[in-house]
């Protein structure tokens, strides 16, 4: 049984169409990437699962259990982690804070905090200054380290390198492979150099549609297979 | 400030002593803060017998105003500590004032069934604060099922109604339009140990007792309503600054934020706003309580009407929102400039002093078209005191948006980034 089944899914954002019966699967232990140009649909997805925008038609299973149109809080309870995209950390909060918010009730606060300094070395410098204050990369870590303290299963992760410097990206990919090392990740991703590198199989999202699957190994990001989904 | 990664144990430290540094700033500006309210009878006395006895009277807001500064911030801080740390903004929240208000006064002329007129003072302020609760549940229940400008008009639509049935319903007095005054209960209402007379004091305006120290401190009745009040205030205000920096107030700063993002957390926010709005609504109904035992009588327009409302949020503009003590000051700043633009009377203000300190030939000077200075002085301050406010309302919106406590935390949030 998968951990994370998504059965051909329906999700209008008003009358527009988004996605038109999306199915994708997530095994235990391994990072899925799923791929495609802008506005074809990827946010969506994981907006689906996490049921912030429900799907009007389709199931998303969790653990084989239907989680279609339960509340948002409950499907971050039964275990899924979401790092959206644009770093959406509270900014009004101090890096220390921020973290505790992620830190699931009964659990070990300084213990998670411990656990996401070590992850990322940056952040304990930083502990007391707001997140609005800062780096871009830093504010990324800080999304990741949230997403790592959750004790989640499943890590939904959009877009963790968009608008980073090249040099950050590949420290953004470390930690992401640290995290993915811990639990099972389905990650949206443009940069498909990283996506590659990080995933054991993809997913190529086209106008609303799953167009291709298969495990990263058979493809290079030159193919043309890949090549004409995602270039514009 | 850049940091090599050598230099982060150094990094520490100093960023442990500067949060140690701004720790006892904000608490030396607590401690700043009530010494200034705590002197400030002493000080107005202490002015108006002086040589400047005129502007003193002129400036210096009465003690019997700083009062009901005291208890209606207390009012605006609780608004600001639902609706400055959700985002939600409660234009219903005169309700739990007048709740707590009315509670009091009923009590006291014996309408409430199992409470005796004689219930302590204190009990009254906590039984009222407890009812408030219970209708914020009632209508946050209902009311948080919306966001934005929908939940505002839905808070305002239960106040209303709420409104409309305290003033029609017979039973709370003679003439419920008018409001109800307490005629059951002759003593005054008593701040502090219940049934320990000598550990409590009375508070009003004729009903409040005085106190000598020592023969040399005489306090007025209105001095120590004023300082009864501002000790259950200051409580209030502690154990909601106490909430606000809690894990529970922190994620109610993540939801005003980002809403959606504490949902994916795993936060159920419906029930962290219900409770922060009934943990307001809790503050808000002592706050009311304070008034109207203070004033032994409420009216449904000082409670439950919607001005009300739009009084504490005027309060909140000015002072600051989401900054939990800005509105106490907010309120401050609009009682002082209602009362020194006032018609004044017996409480002072420009209009008086103008009158009296104007030489007679001056204000017999025409200035324009027969009208003379003393017209013109009248024409612009008589009875224009809500004009003005306005107008400086208008200005803190478009120029001062953070409001007075928000700008200068914003001052030295800055100064200590640059340190």
């Amino acid at each position: 049984m998968s951990l994370l089944s998504v059965e051909a899914v329906h999700t209008y954002y008003g009358d527009s169409h988004i996605l038109e019966g999306v199915s994708l699967e997530v095994d235990s232990g391994e990072v899925v990437a799923l791929v495609g140009r802008n506005g074809v649909g990827k946010t969506t997805t994981l907006r689906t699962i996490m049921q912030l925008t429900p799907p009007s038609k389709g199931r998303v299973r969790l653990r084989g259990e239907d989680i279609t149109g339960t509340d948002t809080h409950d499907v971050a309870d039964a275990g899924v982690g979401w790092i959206p995209e644009n770093r959406r950390i509270f900014s009004q909060l101090t890096v220390e804070e921020n973290v505790h918010v992620a830190v699931p009730e009964g659990r070990d606060v300084d213990a998670a905090r411990e656990r996401a300094y070590e992850t990322f070395p940056d952040l304990r410098e930083h502990r007391y200054r707001d997140g609005g204050t800062l780096s871009g990369g830093q504010q990324q870590m800080l999304a990741i380290a949230r997403g790592l303290v959750g004790d989640n299963d499943l890590l939904l992760v959009d877009e963790p390198s968009e608008g980073l410097a090249p040099l950050i990206v590949s420290a953004v990919a470390d930690a992401l492979a640290a995290t993915a090392a811990e639990t099972t990740v389905l990650l949206v991703e443009q940069n498909l150099p990283l996506a590659l590198d990080l995933a054991d199989r993809f997913y190529v999202l086209d106008d609303g549609r799953i167009v291709d699957s298969g495990e990263t190994s058979e493809v290079e990001e030159s193919d043309e297979r890949l090549r004409r989904y995602l270039s514009a | 400030m850049a940091i090599s990664p050598s230099a982060s144990g150094v990094s520490g430290a100093n960023a442990l002593a500067s949060s140690l540094r701004s720790y006892a700033r904000d608490h030396a500006v607590h401690l700043l803060v009530i010494a200034v309210l705590a002197a400030y009878p002493g000080v107005y006395a202490v002015a108006v017998n002086s040589p400047f006895s005129a502007e003193a009277v002129a400036l210096l807001p009465r003690v019997e105003t700083m009062v009901a500064v005291l208890y209606f911030g207390l009012f605006a801080v609780s608004f600001d500590f639902v609706s400055g740390y959700t985002g939600y903004l409660s234009f219903g929240h005169a309700t739990f004032y007048g709740v707590g208000a009315y509670l009091v006064v009923l009590t006291a002329n014996g309408k409430i069934p199992l409470l005796p007129a004689s219930t302590p003072f204190v009990l009254l302020l906590v039984l009222g604060g407890l009812l408030a609760v219970v209708f914020a549940v009632i209508i946050g229940a209902v009311s948080f099922r919306l966001s934005g400008v929908y939940f505002a008009m839905i808070t305002l639509g239960f106040s209303q109604v709420l409104y409309v049935f305290v003033r029609d319903w017979g039973y709370l007095g003679s003439n419920p339009r008018d409001g109800v005054a307490v005629t059951g209960r002759t003593e005054g209402f008593e701040i502090g140990v219940p049934g320990v007379d000598s550990l409590s004091l009375a508070v009003g305006q004729l009903t409040g007792d005085t106190v000598e120290l020592l023969g040399v401190v005489h306090l007025t009745a209105a001095e120590v309503s004023y300082y009864m009040v501002g000790i259950v205030v200051l409580v209030c205000y502690f154990a909601m600054q106490r909430v606000v920096h809690s894990p529970f107030g922190r994620t109610l700063v993540a939801i005003r934020e980002n809403e959606e993002r504490a949902r994916a957390i795993g936060y159920n926010t419906f029930y962290y706003k219900l409770g922060a709005f009934a943990i307001s609504a809790f503050f808000a109904g002592i706050a009311g309580g304070l008034f109207a035992g203070y004033r032994r009588s409420v009216t449904p327009e000082s409670g439950f009407y919607f001005l009300t409302t739009g009084d504490a949020l005027l309060a909140s503009i000015i002072g600051g929102f989401g900054t939990l003590a800005g509105p106490l000051y907010g309120h401050l700043f609009d009682e002082g400039v209602r009362e020194f633009l006032s018609k004044g009377g017996s409480g002072g203000g420009l209009l008086p002093y103008l009158r009296e300190n104007v030489g007679q030939g001056t204000m017999e000077t025409v200035v324009y078209n027969g009208m003379t200075v003393g017209e013109t002085i009248d024409v612009f301050l008589n009875g224009r005191a809500a004009l003005y406010v306005g107008v400086v309302f208008v200005l803190f919106v478009l120029y001062v948006p953070n409001g007075l406590l928000g700008t200068v935390r914003d001052r030295l949030i800055l100064s200590d980034r640059d340190d």
